[in-house]
Parts: structure tokens; C-alpha cells; sequence
């Protein structure tokens, strides 16, 4: 059992006042099989006029809220506390071959398949198509047992792709990523879950933390990490099983969870509209600590 | 036109193989028989006459299909048949029956759908049906809207095959368009064809619109906040929008305010409109914009068109959205197979209006490819819009990448049986000719049920093709005459109900956007109107003397043309010159030519056109006819009574705007800005023709173009003097093309905008004021002085001045009052960087 104190702080300048702004957030942990929040605090300034929560679609815990002050600056400060369990050892060449997964979801039986299955379509920023099919395809060959193939994906993502922070951008498409190879968590994650939904697997994204090791021998520097994301898949008889692409490796108890989506477009960290504002600035700091 | 004088309906073309609407066995069905009847009576050439006059009807009214990608520019006439569709009250009632149960249907799915999910859980709906819908909006699951309706109009395509049956083709859920385009042209044929319309006795449209407002205002009254005048609005994403005439049409038919998403704001989880005095709660908004676009935060990021927080407001249950955001979800072909199963399932009833046979790829790949080449492939959710055509006509790489979606993705597809649709009679070129149609219904929701709008929007192919009865591709509409079985009782929505009424004068209910077109409109009427006058000034003289070099009064014209930056370089040489002028008449490069001029007025005109009257449509759309690039004249003399026709149009819109138009804020922004454009136009026309010494025939020109010559030769008889001209262009307050005048008309507009309680002037007022004040006490003679070099440089002191104030007016009103503040993303920051 490991605890967890996280701070994620956004702050925005803004050239010319803005009047009005609306965001919505989420940035709260949520409660997993693994993960237990214990607490959560959010702190904004200047002071919202309207504030409310509520829990998503997809499980998440999403908080609105709109300041109606004139500001030129704007603060949000979240702190979560939270204990992570170590992630259960996994031996992908037991798992089912992919494609009696594949067919499962195709005609979802029961509660837990149907909405399994919601994650096989496309969503906003992830189309599926024959390309990410045939890109999947080299390491889902037949009768593969799922699991096993999933990591290989993974691994070749890792291998094919270059991270690099200045390719892409959060509105940067999928294809774009694709025929780059370049990019940065989130868009190896969307290209992860293309190949994967265009085969006909269930794939979610997932927002979160990572926990960073300082270097052999140094003390570990506060704000140098950053939120994450990877993708989780649909393996029937163990659930959801998360996978990062960006690390080649499955998540474990240094992976923490935020919220869960078809993509980044339903679980956005932060999210907003305002008026005025002319030129903007932002920025984030994020921290995790042991503790 | 050489027509026989008899017309008889039973010479239309026969077509085989379809369902013929109009011919039983040799004979007319029965209820076309008053039709024909009067028909007869007409003649074709009554008929050619009924015909023009419904083409009028149309052209002047304005109504207008936009195009998208049309180079003819914004809007296209629209295109009406002027023979009705008849259809006898029995039959009618079954299709209506039918109509409103699919409509309760879907509503009831989709309630489903954004709540408990039954129908998912229970396996009657296969989950890509849902989940894989682009317009399932996860964010708007869980909102139970106002009365728990979703749906408050629904629309369907229907057309018949060879059997007579009434089929479905597609269902409309979101925001559903041609009600109005319905409406329209029931308004248009029965005044132009009014002896048959009472003859037939034909059931009113208007109790369809009458119950669409009293569901809305129920609706309101529902709220959690409460009002007895709810404020209802319809949301439009704008000129550009193809069915854009409608939303203004409907707008003003029903009383609603026309809005688009800039003009709605959201605090403390309300939506308000930003009016010109102040914020003013929303209670409905009757939305023709698409799910997707209404809510920049919680929806489509991108979208500029919405309203940003609307999904919050809506889940706070603080205002009524019709039809609900979501409802875009019951666009599915996919349903289409199982909606038999659904109907009893939920309505414990036979579903009573079938679907044309589909098959969804997403439970029937196979059968999908295998009757490919003969199925109408469509898209299965969402956007009709989007082409479908035969699968055997899809050739090369267009049938390979859909082959391959159907191997990959089938659930995106769907095939439909290609029926031959019925074929109905149209007027075509004076005589009558057949053409195949679909057919649009619509359906309101009420406290019992859902009410039918007895007749609705037929469309006419231009080819026998049903899947592509479009307007977006051309074909042509008709009106549905629905026969009624007894006497017809006379609604009409236009008439006032028994229940006593708040009486209301003026209004700051306007939106700060539709002032802002208003304004503008002003000032581009009173900058067309000067334009066109200096054109005609100086044509008339290059007309009559081809010296160009010699005329004073035409180089006066010319350097007023040159000192507004609208002819750079004028050219020495008549001829070129010539060419010149009539270029600034019709020149679609240059900005300032009166051609550009008018595109722009009719722009401010079209955004406020739920402002204006029909008649000042009727002017406007005169002008731009006027304009047209091919009636460009080729000499100076042709252009002449072009020019005369235009000022008087001018004249004509001006008299609209004074005589017409309420006292309310709105007329005091047109006429602002007709005042401050001519105010601004006054004096550069005095500066260029005063200011430097020319000979004193420049005098003439001057009040011919300011229009000022016949009150000063009743002054003055023939004595051109400078003093007495200056005065009466700048310093009479009598003299309503005078600098006095329109500043005095400026000062008492600004007097009268809203402004926060406060006694002292605000900044326009005082500019106002003080301009004002000075025209009227600087003398004429002091500034008639020349000075050493021989110019009169304290007359151009003097104008600068005042030049330099009216800018400064316009800018202050506009961001006093004018100013939209443009909402914008909020930055993100993702994650790894």
C-alpha cells in the first residue's frame, strides 16, 4: 500500500480582463478496485460565483464552476491524498485469444459486456480505421491470447513513436500522430486506442499521474512531473487493464488515476470558455509525493 | 406565350410504375376534382398569370434558400410549384395518426436512452445503435428535461411507393427545418391562387403553430424559477445558415427573438440575452442549431456558434431547449427495423406508419453486401444531409472506401430499398409535367399527444430519383392541401386571442447584435444614397461633355470621389474616366464601389431581417436586383436612369425608415447611423468642392449632389455665392441634408440610449452636443475667407474638427453600446507537457 499526496496547480494570465469564465474540471482521483481517495480539496481564486460537482458519464467526478468577477489571473489549486495497492501479477499468455474477445463485444452479453462495449467505437479524437487495423493486425496475429498481444502493441508504439513535446499539441489528431510517429502520452495513448478499437477491442483513456524516480543518488526535485495518460483495455474475467504505451509497460501502483473516457475530449483536465482575455499565458505544476 | 385557354388536369403526363397521385384507373382521383375544376376556369394563361405573381410573391418576400458553395452568393429564390399536392381528410388522418405515434415513440427512446437505459440493459436495443451514434452526448446523460420531453417538434420524410402506402424515410429529432418553408408557401399560394384555395376547402396550418407556442409557454410556466411572460427566443446560427430565411420568418411569426449565440450569455447558471439595456433571462430557446454546437464547453470545443455553458443551465433545469440537447440521437436508421418491436414494447401498439425497408449493417452485414448494388447506402446516423446514393452506382475508389467501412465498421451503414416514389402533376414552363416527390410532415408535442400540421413541405425532384429529393441539389417545393371533411374554421396566429394582454411601447429588448446591424444599415443607406448622387453628378456631365478637362463641376464630383479614397487615381481623359466611374458603379473588387456598398446593406438588412418590414425587404431586394453584373452599362448616358431608378429607391428606404418604423432603440441605431454617415459624407463634399479655390460653377454641383439646389435658388435666385452655400450645408438646421441637421438628430439619439441612472451626459453626449453647437454658431462669411495662397484654410480647420469628432462619436457608441466581447477557449494544458 503506497499513499500519495498530489498537487496540481493551473494558473492563467491573461493579457485583457476577462469577465466571464467557464470551466469545467477533472481533476479529482477517482475510487478504484486499487485506488482509495481520501481526500480532495480544490481551491480557486478569485473566488467562483457558481461552483457545483457532480459525477459524470463515465464515473468521473467532474467540478463546474463559473467567476463572474472581472480578473486578469486565475488560480486552481487541486490536493489529493490517496493510497494506491500494487497492481495483481498478470500472465498475459493465459488470457482468451483476442478474437473471441473481439466477438464477445461485438454481441455484448450482460450488463458489464454492454457497457464494455461502449469503448469499441469511435469517439471525437479517435477514429478507427483500416490503416490502425493493419498497424494492430502485425502483433494481433491469429489466436494470440489478448493480453500478450496488447503488450506487444504497446512495446511497438513505444519503439515506432518518438516523444517529442513539441510535435503535437492538445488538439493535434490522431491521423496527424499516425503519420508523424511523433508525439507526446496523449497522443500515443489515442494511437493505442485507434489500433485497438479498429480491431474491435474495448479501449478507454485514462487521465492521471506518474509517479517520477529522481535520478540514482538525488533527492527528487518538486514540479517536475506532470499529469500523464495512457489507455486501458477490455480483458474479460480480469476487467480493465491499464497499459502505457509512452513507458511500454502495464500500470502499476505508480500509475494514479484521475478519470477514465473514450478519449481526452470527455476527461480534459481543465476545460474552459471566456470572455475577453486577449493574449493568454498558462501553466502547470504538478506535484506527487510519497508520503 | 401561345397557351391554350383551357387547362384539364387530365392531360398530364401518365408515368408507369409508380404510385400516379392524381389518376385512379383512367379517371381523376376525386380530390383533385375541385382543383381541376377551378383550373379550368383559370385557363393556362390565368394560370401563367397566378404562376408570376406567386414568383413575385416570393422574390419580394425574400424567401431564400442558401446554398452552400454557390457562387451566386448568399441566397437563392426559392422555388415553389404552383399546383398544390391534394390529398382527401381520410387519408390524411391515418398518415397524421401515424406520424404522431413515431414521434411519441422516439421521444420515449430517447428518454430512455439519456436516463435509465432500460432498452440497452434488456437487449432491445443492440448498444452500437447508441454508443457508436456521434450524436449520443455522454455529458447530457442524466439531464431529465423540463415536463421530461425531449422531443417538442418532430419531422419525418415520407414518400409512397407503387402500392399507394405511406413510407418513412428518415426521422428529424433535433431541430427540424421547412415548417416555415411549409408556412411560406401556404401564404404565398393562397393569396396568389386565393379562388382555389377557398374553393377546395383547405384545413389552416396556423393551429400547428399555435399549439408549438402554447407547449413552449406550458413549458416555461414549468420551470423552476417562474414568470408569467416567459421570454422565448430562437436560436439561429446565422446568416449563413441554409435555411436561415426561416428562422428570421419564424422568428417574427411567432413572436419569438431571433438570437444567435453570441447574443446569449450564462451567469449564475441562467441564460440571458445581452440586450441594449442590460441582461434579460431566457426561459426557451427554440434551437435550429445542431446538438453538438450548442455548448462550447461541455459539447463540440470548436464551436463558435452556441452558447458556452448551455448544457449546465439545461441540467439545472433552468431553461427549456427544443427539442432537448441530445435529441439528435433518434436520427438512427438503424431503429428503423426494429421500431415494430419498440412500439409494442413501449407503446403496447402496432407501429401504424411503416420505415421504407432497411437493413442496418450493424445486424445484417451480410445481407448489406449482398444486395449492395441495389440498396440506397446511407449513412445510418445522424445527417441525411450527408449523400447516398445506389450501391450499384458507386464506382471505383468511392465503392471501394465504402465496401471497406462496411467490412470494418458496418454499423455506420445502412441500405435502403430503392422505391420508385409517387408522381405528382407540376406547372412547367405552361403546361403541366410529372415529377416524382417527398414529402416532409411535421408534429408538435401537446399535453395529448403529438399534434400533426395538417399539410406540410413536399418536395419535388428534378429527377426521378427519390434519394435525391434535395433542396441543397436543386428540385422544387409544394404546397399540401389537405382537404377538409367539413366547413374550414378560420385560425390564423396573426389574429389576437381573447386573453387580455400587457401593452408594451418601446423596447430595450434588443439585442445589442441586431442594433449593431442596424446601425449599419443606416449608415450604408445614407453612403449608397451619396454615392450614387456623386455618380450621377458627374456622369451626367460626362454625358453631356466629353471634355473632361475643362468641366468644373464634374472635377468637383471627381475630387469628392478622390478625397473619400474611392477613386484613387482618376483619369485625365474622358473616356478612361468614363470607364472609371462606371467601374465604381459595379466593380465587385473595389470595396467602395456602390455595388460592394449595397451587398453590404443587404448583409445588415438579411441579419435584422426580423426587424424590418416587407415592404423595406421588397426595396432592398429591388436595389441588389438593380445591380445585377449583367446589366452593367456599357456609356455614361445608360447609366443614368439606373442611377435616377437607385436614388429613388434610396429615397424610398428612407421614407420606410421615417415613417414606418416605431420610436424604439432600434430605429434610433438605423437613424444614427444615416445621420452620422451623412454628417461624415457633408463634410468631405464641402472640403473637397470649398476648401481649394475653384471657379465658382463648382457651386452647382455641390447642391446638386447634397440635393440642396432648389431651396437655394428660392433663396438666392441665380447668384452662386460661397458664404450662403456653406451656410446652408453646414450651419441650417432647416435644411435636412445640412451638417446642423444630422448633428442635432445625433445629439437627441444618443440622448435617448440607455444609459446606467446617472444625471450627467456620457461621453456621445457630449461630443454630440459640442459638434452640434458649433456648427451652428460659426459664421459662413469667416469661413468663406481664403487666405494668402487662396485656400480656405479656416474652413478646413473647421471640418477637421468636426470630421475627427464624428469618428469619434461612431467609435464611442460602438463600444459603448455595439461592442460584442468574443468568447474564446480557455487554454489547456495537456498532459506530458
Amino acid at each position: 500500500m503506497t499513499r500519495y499526496r498530489v498537487s496540481h496547480v493551473t494558473t492563467y494570465c491573461y493579457g485583457e480582463p476577462v469577465t466571464v469564465s467557464h470551466n469545467v474540471l477533472h481533476l479529482a482521483p477517482i475510487n478504484t478496485p486499487r485506488q482509495r481517495v481520501e481526500s480532495f480539496t480544490l481551491n480557486i481564486t478569485p473566488a467562483p460565483a457558481v461552483q457545483h460537482q457532480r459525477v459524470d458519464y463515465f464515473g468521473n467526478r467532474v467540478d463546474f464552476f463559473t467567476v463572474q468577477d472581472q480578473h486578469t489571473e486565475l488560480i486552481v489549486r487541486a490536493e489529493s491524498v490517496l493510497e494506491v495497492e500494487p497492481a495483481f501479477a498478470l500472465d498475459a499468455r493465459i488470457t482468451e485469444a483476442w478474437e473471441v474477445v473481439r466477438d464477445h463485444l461485438f454481441h455484448p452479453n450482460g450488463d458489464e459486456e454492454v457497457r464494455a462495449s461502449e469503448f469499441r467505437y469511435d469517439s471525437p479524437l479517435v477514429p478507427t480505421g483500416p490503416d490502425y487495423a493493419a498497424y494492430a493486425l502485425v502483433s494481433f496475429t491469429p489466436n494470440r491470447p489478448l493480453l500478450d498481444a496488447a503488450l506487444d502493441l504497446v512495446r511497438r508504439i513505444h519503439v515506432d513513436f518518438i516523444y517529442d513535446p513539441k510535435a503535437t499539441a492538445v488538439t493535434t489528431t490522431v491521423p496527424e500522430v499516425f503519420v508523424k510517429r511523433r508525439g507526446v502520452c496523449q497522443d500515443f495513448a489515442h494511437v493505442g486506442i485507434a489500433c485497438l478499437r479498429s480491431i474491435g477491442l474495448a479501449s478507454r483513456y485514462i487521465s492521471g499521474y506518474l509517479e517520477t524516480a529522481p535520478p540514482p543518488g538525488q533527492i527528487k526535485l518538486v514540479g517536475v512531473d506532470a499529469s500523464h495518460a495512457w489507455l486501458s483495455l477490455w480483458c474479460p474475467g480480469i476487467g480493465w487493464v491499464g497499459l502505457d504505451p509512452t513507458n511500454d509497460c502495464l500500470a502499476s501502483h505508480r500509475h494514479l488515476i484521475v478519470a477514465v473516457g473514450r478519449d481526452f475530449t470527455d476527461i480534459s483536465p481543465t476545460k474552459g470558455v471566456i470572455l475577453g482575455g486577449g493574449t493568454h499565458e498558462v501553466s502547470a505544476v504538478v506535484d506527487v509525493a510519497r508520503i | 406565350m401561345d397557351l391554350p385557354n383551357t387547362l384539364d388536369l387530365s392531360t398530364a403526363p401518365v408515368v408507369r410504375g409508380a404510385y400516379d397521385e392524381l389518376r385512379e384507373g383512367a379517371g381523376l382521383r376525386p380530390h383533385w376534382q375541385a382543383l381541376d375544376g377551378c383550373l379550368h376556369r383559370l385557363g393556362a394563361q390565368g394560370m401563367a398569370l397566378r404562376y408570376e405573381q406567386a414568383r413575385r410573391l416570393i422574390r419580394e418576400n425574400g424567401v431564400t434558400y442558401n446554398v452552400y458553395g454557390d457562387a451566386s452568393g448568399l441566397d437563392r429564390p426559392w422555388q415553389l410549384d404552383p399546383l398544390p399536392l391534394m390529398l382527401p381528410a381520410a387519408e390524411w388522418d391515418v398518415l397524421a395518426r401515424g406520424i404522431s405515434q413515431r414521434a411519441r415513440l422516439l421521444d420515449a427512446v430517447i428518454a430512455d436512452v439519456y436516463g435509465p437505459q432500460r432498452l440497452l440493459k434488456e437487449g432491445h436495443l443492440d448498444p452500437a445503435m447508441i454508443y457508436a451514434h456521434p450524436a449520443f452526448l455522454r455529458s447530457c446523460h442524466g439531464i431529465v428535461p423540463p415536463g421530461g420531453r425531449w422531443l417538442h417538434v418532430y419531422a419525418a420524410d415520407v414518400m409512397r411507393g407503387a402500392d399507394g402506402t405511406w413510407r418513412v424515410l428518415s426521422d428529424r429529432t433535433q431541430a427540424p427545418a421547412g415548417a416555415g418553408y411549409a408556412l411560406e408557401n401556404r401564404i404565398v399560394l393562397s393569396r396568389s391562387f386565393s379562388d382555389g384555395y377557398r374553393q377546395c376547402g383547405v384545413q389552416r396550418l396556423a393551429g400547428f403553430f399555435i399549439a408549438m407556442r402554447r407547449t413552449l409557454s406550458n413549458l416555461a410556466a414549468g420551470l423552476r424559477i417562474r414568470r408569467d411572460n416567459p421570454r422565448i427566443v430562437l436560436l439561429t446560427p446565422g446568416p449563413y445558415n441554409e435555411t436561415y430565411f426561416e428562422h428570421a420568418y419564424l422568428a417574427r411569426y411567432l413572436g419569438y427573438t431571433l438570437v444567435e449565440g453570441g447574443d446569449l450569455t450564462v451567469r449564475d447558471d441562467q441564460v440571458f440575452l445581452k440586450t441594449l439595456g442590460g441582461l434579460h433571462r431566457v426561459d426557451v430557446i427554440v434551437r435550429r442549431l445542431d446538438d453538438n454546437f450548442c455548448d462550447s464547453l461541455e459539447l463540440l470545443n470548436e464551436s463558435t456558434l452556441g452558447v458556452a455553458g448551455l448544457a449546465a443551465v439545461a441540467r439545472a433545469g433552468n431553461v427549456v431547449i427544443a427539442n432537448a440537447l441530445g435529441s439528435a440521437v433518434g436520427e438512427n436508421a438503424a431503429l428503423m427495423p426494429i421500431l415494430p418491436q419498440l412500439c409494442r414494447l413501449l407503446q403496447g401498439e402496432e407501429l401504424s406508419l411503416p420505415s421504407v425497408e432497411t437493413i442496418w449493417g450493424g445486424n445484417d452485414a451480410e445481407g448489406l453486401r449482398k444486395r449492395f448494388d441495389d440498396l440506397v447506402i446511407r449513412p445510418a446516423f445522424g445527417s441525411v444531409r450527408a449523400a447516398a446514393c445506389l450501391g450499384g452506382e458507386l464506382k471505383g475508389p468511392e465503392r471501394e472506401s465504402i465496401l471497406t467501412r462496411l467490412r470494418l465498421s458496418p454499423h455506420l451503414l445502412v441500405g435502403q430499398r430503392a422505391l420508385a416514389p409517387s408522381i405528382t402533376p407540376v406547372w412547367s414552363e405552361g403546361n403541366f409535367a410529372a415529377r416524382s416527390l417527398v414529402m416532409r410532415v411535421f408534429a408538435v408535442a401537446t399535453d395529448d399527444g403529438f399534434q400533426v400540421m395538417p399539410g406540410g413541405l413536399a418536395r419535388i425532384a428534378t429527377e426521378n430519383q427519390p434519394w435525391a429529393v434535395s433542396f441543397q441539389r436543386g428540385g422544387g417545393s409544394k404546397d399540401v392541401w389537405v382537404l377538409s371533411d367539413g366547413p374550414v374554421a378560420p385560425v390564423t396566429l396573426l389574429r389576437p386571442s381573447g386573453a387580455p394582454v400587457e401593452f408594451k411601447r418601446g423596447g430595450i429588448d434588443l439585442p445589442s447584435r441586431v442594433a449593431d446591424h442596424l446601425y449599419w444599415l443606416g449608415r450604408y443607406c445614407a453612403r449608397a444614397d451619396d454615392a450614387a448622387r456623386v455618380l450621377r453628378a458627374a456622369l451626367t456631365r460626362l454625358a453631356g461633355d466629353q471634355d473632361a478637362g475643362v468641366d468644373q463641376g464634374l472635377q468637383a464630383a471627381v475630387r469628392v470621389l478622390k478625397h473619400q479614397g474611392v477613386l484613387r487615381k482618376p483619369a485625365e481623359d474622358g473616356a478612361t474616366l468614363e470607364a472609371q466611374l462606371l467601374d465604381l458603379l459595379f466593380s465587385d473588387t473595389n470595396s467602395a464601389s456602390l455595388r460592394s456598398v449595397v451587398g453590404r446593406l443587404h448583409y445588415a438588412a438579411f441579419s435584422s431581417r426580423d426587424r424590418l418590414s416587407y415592404d423595406t425587404w421588397r426595396i432592398v431586394n429591388h436595389l441588389e436586383q438593380d445591380l445585377r453584373p449583367e446589366v452593367k452599362p456599357e456609356r455614361a448616358v445608360d447609366a443614368l436612369p439606373l442611377l435616377d431608378r437607385l436614388v429613388l429607391d434610396f429615397a424610398a428606404l428612407a421614407g420606410m425608415a421615417t415613417e414606418n418604423t416605431t420610436r424604439g432603440p432600434g430605429w434610433r441605431f438605423l437613424d444614427l447611423g444615416r445621420r452620422l454617415e451623412r454628417a461624415t459624407f457633408t463634410a468631405e463634399l464641402v472640403r473637397a468642392a470649398l476648401v481649394p479655390r475653384l471657379d465658382d460653377s463648382v457651386l452647382d454641383t455641390v447642391l446638386e449632389i447634397a440635393d440642396s439646389a432648389i431651396t437655394y435658388r428660392a433663396r438666392y435666385l441665380l447668384s452662386l455665392q460661397v458664404p450662403p452655400v456653406i451656410d446652408l450645408l453646414l450651419c441650417d438646421g432647416t435644411n435636412p441634408r445640412a451638417m446642423a441637421f444630422q448633428l442635432e438628430r445625433v445629439a437627441e439619439h444618443v440622448g435617448y440610449l440607455p444609459r446606467a441612472a446617472q444625471a450627467l451626459p456620457t461621453p456621445a453626449e457630449r461630443l454630440a452636443l459640442g459638434a452640434h453647437t458649433w456648427v451652428r454658431l460659426v459664421d459662413p462669411q469667416e469661413l468663406s475667407r481664403e487666405d494668402e495662397s487662396g485656400e480656405r484654410s479656416h474652413l478646413a480647420h473647421v471640418l477637421d474638427h468636426l470630421s475627427s469628432d464624428l469618428t469619434l462619436l461612431s467609435d464611442t457608441v460602438t463600444t459603448q453600446y455595439l461592442s460584442h466581447a468574443t468568447t474564446t477557449r480557455q487554454p489547456s494544458v495537456g498532459p506530458g507537457e
